[in-house]
């Protein structure tokens, strides 16, 4: 049997202590599911390069042990005004710095934690997870945040939740689990952030589990702006049902490797899985996206956008799986994934798969990696627009059709002006 | 203006220029003629800097200036503008923005006070009245899904807003129809001014009926093989190239 790696049996070594005190440790349900998530973990490790989804994603600086590089702290680039605020520092719920009052009825935000520890146990499914780090998130999940909305129920301005690194301890890890349920055609926006104050390294593992009931219409987005030595590995899955809408625009621009993971899950006729992305990398920064999309009913759609900016020594991962089952006719599933290489040293790996048991389906899949237009590129320096400026102008244009796909405008711009920001520190 | 002495210019290695002087003074409209492969779009993309082009022995002077040591947008800042013979596609840019943009970079180069967005507006929307575009072309990404007319159109609008002391102008009529010649023409007689030149580069003499050129010049094999004026264009046609170049 192959040793576990450092990283995994320091997780191990400590579980059993930690166990006593993560939120929750009063039920049982709760700690059964940690003693399961912990076992299926132990026989797996940190995914290495060897597991087929993690082919192009290698784990090893993160699993070896956190070392003590310390980056320099971003400043934020952009801004958002938004009513409600809830923050999470170090991965524990600072009321302080969050306002959650004056939700309207029917929207309750509240932290897993507290809710965990108010006895509020059945919010954990204890199905076993069969993938790892979701497990690993299962057994330490310390905090998170639950938003719970009421059936037709609709906030027109949206939530936000913001995850802030701000300490400095090496061996940083924030095990943090959100789960999200919007009744029946309730409509929602929520823009979660990832950020940090400090730029010691860490360890990020988020899972988030989303439940959409008939008709509900929930617009997800995401910010990971992590400092360049934070690792992220981030799981999020959506369960649509009747004619409810999944719509997530992620965008990366931080985090010295990083992993988005996306699985949908349709069981409704009508339901929309949307899925958009981009992501901005450089130095030596990796990136990986990866989506599971699972059609398992007839009569219902997905659609996914992701658009990367890759400079210098950075590598970008797109890797998307459209599963459509027998039964599930008059499905329409369409993928595109482009990447812009800004260097000759930046490298994309790209895996579309498409699983048709179906006969009556319509699906595309595109994906092209490339450099700037240089016909583009002279014919702007042409009418006196100088390289740099022309440059950027094609890299935003680039990006355009991936952002314009985000249907709240405030978060758009926002989004937008982050990778301006991006832009004009190349 | 413009001093072309012994231009040489190789593409990937091989040599199409061989050897090109030309001037042109302020005031002047030169048309320059040739088959294909003589090298005509080859002199228009070195003037205007492209990559890829290189200049392996002669000089250009532009204004007193070496043309060949600045890059392409301080020419076009510095007054050369090339009417593409393919307007490039630009998916992503409104067409308005790309034109401010370029406006404000002139403006800035010569250290002339910026346009907003509205005054940038009102500017442009004279031209576009002088040269019957719609205004909702403004609004499209630069080029994407014009027709061949429309993207000439464009072109000359681009001209007419950054008024070029030198203006190149690459197979200008081709894929025109005649209506659309005669609007593109009508721009560009427009810009025609004491200050101003021309190098009009064209395969065919249609053009020449309606920007009556001062010049012509006949180009084969990267080199210039006789000069003349306007009545050397009518020749041309009557005879065709072979026989001139032979000549």
């Amino acid at each position: 049997m192959n040793t576990l790696t450092p990283l995994a049996q320091d997780y191990l070594s400590r579980f059993d202590t930690a166990i006593g005190s993560l939120p929750g440790h009063q039920s049982s349900l709760v700690t059964t599911a940690r003693q399961t998530a912990r076992d299926i973990f132990a026989r797996q490790d940190f995914p290495n390069k060897r597991v087929e989804e993690w082919r192009f994603t290698n784990l090893a600086s993160l699993t070896k042990g956190i070392g003590d590089d310390i980056a320099e702290v971003p400043s934020a680039s952009a801004s958002i005004e938004t009513p409600h605020v809830m923050t999470f520092v170090n991965g524990r719920f600072d009321a302080g710095k969050s306002s959650l009052d004056g939700l309207p009825d029917g929207i309750r935000l509240t932290s897993l934690a507290a809710e965990l520890d108010a006895g509020n146990d059945s919010l954990i499914n204890n199905s076993a997870d069969h993938r790892a780090v979701v497990a690993l998130n299962t057994a330490f999940m310390e905090d998170g945040y639950v938003l719970d909305v009421a059936a037709n129920i609709t906030l027109d301005q949206p939530l936000r939740v913001r995850f802030v690194s701000a300490s400095g301890s090496v061996q940083n890890a924030r095990h943090m689990r959100n789960i999200i349920r919007l009744g029946d055609g309730s409509s929602l926006t929520l823009l979660e952030e990832h950020t940090a104050e400090d730029g010691h390294s860490y360890f990020a593992n988020p899972m988030t589990d989303i439940t959409l009931e008939d008709g509900a219409n929930f617009r997800h987005y995401k910010l990971q702006d992590e400092n360049l030595v934070a690792y992220h590995l981030a799981n999020t899955d959506c369960l649509l049902k009747d004619n409810a809408t999944y719509e997530n625009f992620s965008l990366a621009v931080g985090a010295k490797l990083s992993r988005n993971e996306l699985t949908t899950t349709i069981v409704g006729a009508g339901a929309t899985s949307i899925l958009n992305g981009a992501y901005l990398m450089r130095g030596q920064q990796h990136s990986d996206t990866t989506t599971v999309t699972n059609h398992l009913v007839p009569e219902n759609d997905s659609r996914q956008v992701y658009k990367g900016v890759l400079d210098d020594d950075s590598r970008g991962v797109f890797q998307g799986k459209i599963h459509i089952a027998e039964n599930a006719q008059q499905v329409s599933g369409d993928q595109l994934s482009k990447a812009l290489l800004l260097s000759d040293r930046a490298t994309m790996a790209c895996k579309p798969e498409l699983q048709i048991y179906a006969d009556d389906v319509k699906c595309s899949h595109g994906a092209t990696s490339g450099e700037l237009d240089e016909d583009a590129l002279f014919y702007l320096q042409s009418r006196g627009i100088d390289a740099v400026t022309a440059r950027k102008m094609l890299i935003e244009a680039f990006l355009a059709d991936a952002m314009d796909e985000i249907s709240d405008e405030a978060v758009k711009v926002y989004f937008s002006g982050i990778a301006t920001a991006w832009l004009q520190k190349a | 203006m413009l001093e072309i002495k012994d231009l040489h210019a190789t593409v990937g290695g091989k040599e199409i220029l061989k050897g090109i002087t030309l001037t042109i003074n302020a005031g002047e409209i030169h048309a320059v003629m040739g088959p294909n492969g003589a090298g005509k779009s080859t002199l228009s993309y070195v003037l205007a800097g492209r990559s890829g082009y290189e200049v392996t022995s002669g000089s250009v002077t532009y204004k007193g200036e070496d043309l060949l040591a600045l890059s392409p947008d301080e020419r076009a800042c510095k007054g050369i503008f090339l009417a593409f013979q393919y307007p490039v596609e630009i998916p992503g840019v409104a067409s308005a923005t790309f034109m401010k943009t370029a406006y404000n970079a002139r403006q800035k180069y010569r250290g002339e006070q910026e346009v907003d967005a509205m005054e940038f507006l009102k500017l442009v929307r004279v031209k576009t009245k002088e040269l019957g575009i719609k205004d909702e072309m403004l609004k499209r990404a630069v080029n994407v899904g014009f027709s061949g007319g429309e993207k000439k159109r464009n072109e000359v609008l681009q001209m007419a807003l950054l008024e070029p002391d030198l203006m190149l102008l690459d197979e200008t009529d081709s894929g025109l129809d005649i209506d659309a010649l005669k609007i593109a023409a009508d721009g560009i007689n427009r810009l025609r001014s004491p200050e101003r030149a021309g190098l009009i580069i064209t395969h065919y003499q249609r053009l020449l009926d309606y920007i009556i050129p001062d010049f012509v010049h006949v180009l084969a094999d990267g080199r210039i093989v006789k000069s003349g004026d306007k009545s050397l264009a009518l020749e041309l046609e009557e005879k065709g190239y072979a026989e001139m170049s032979a000549a």
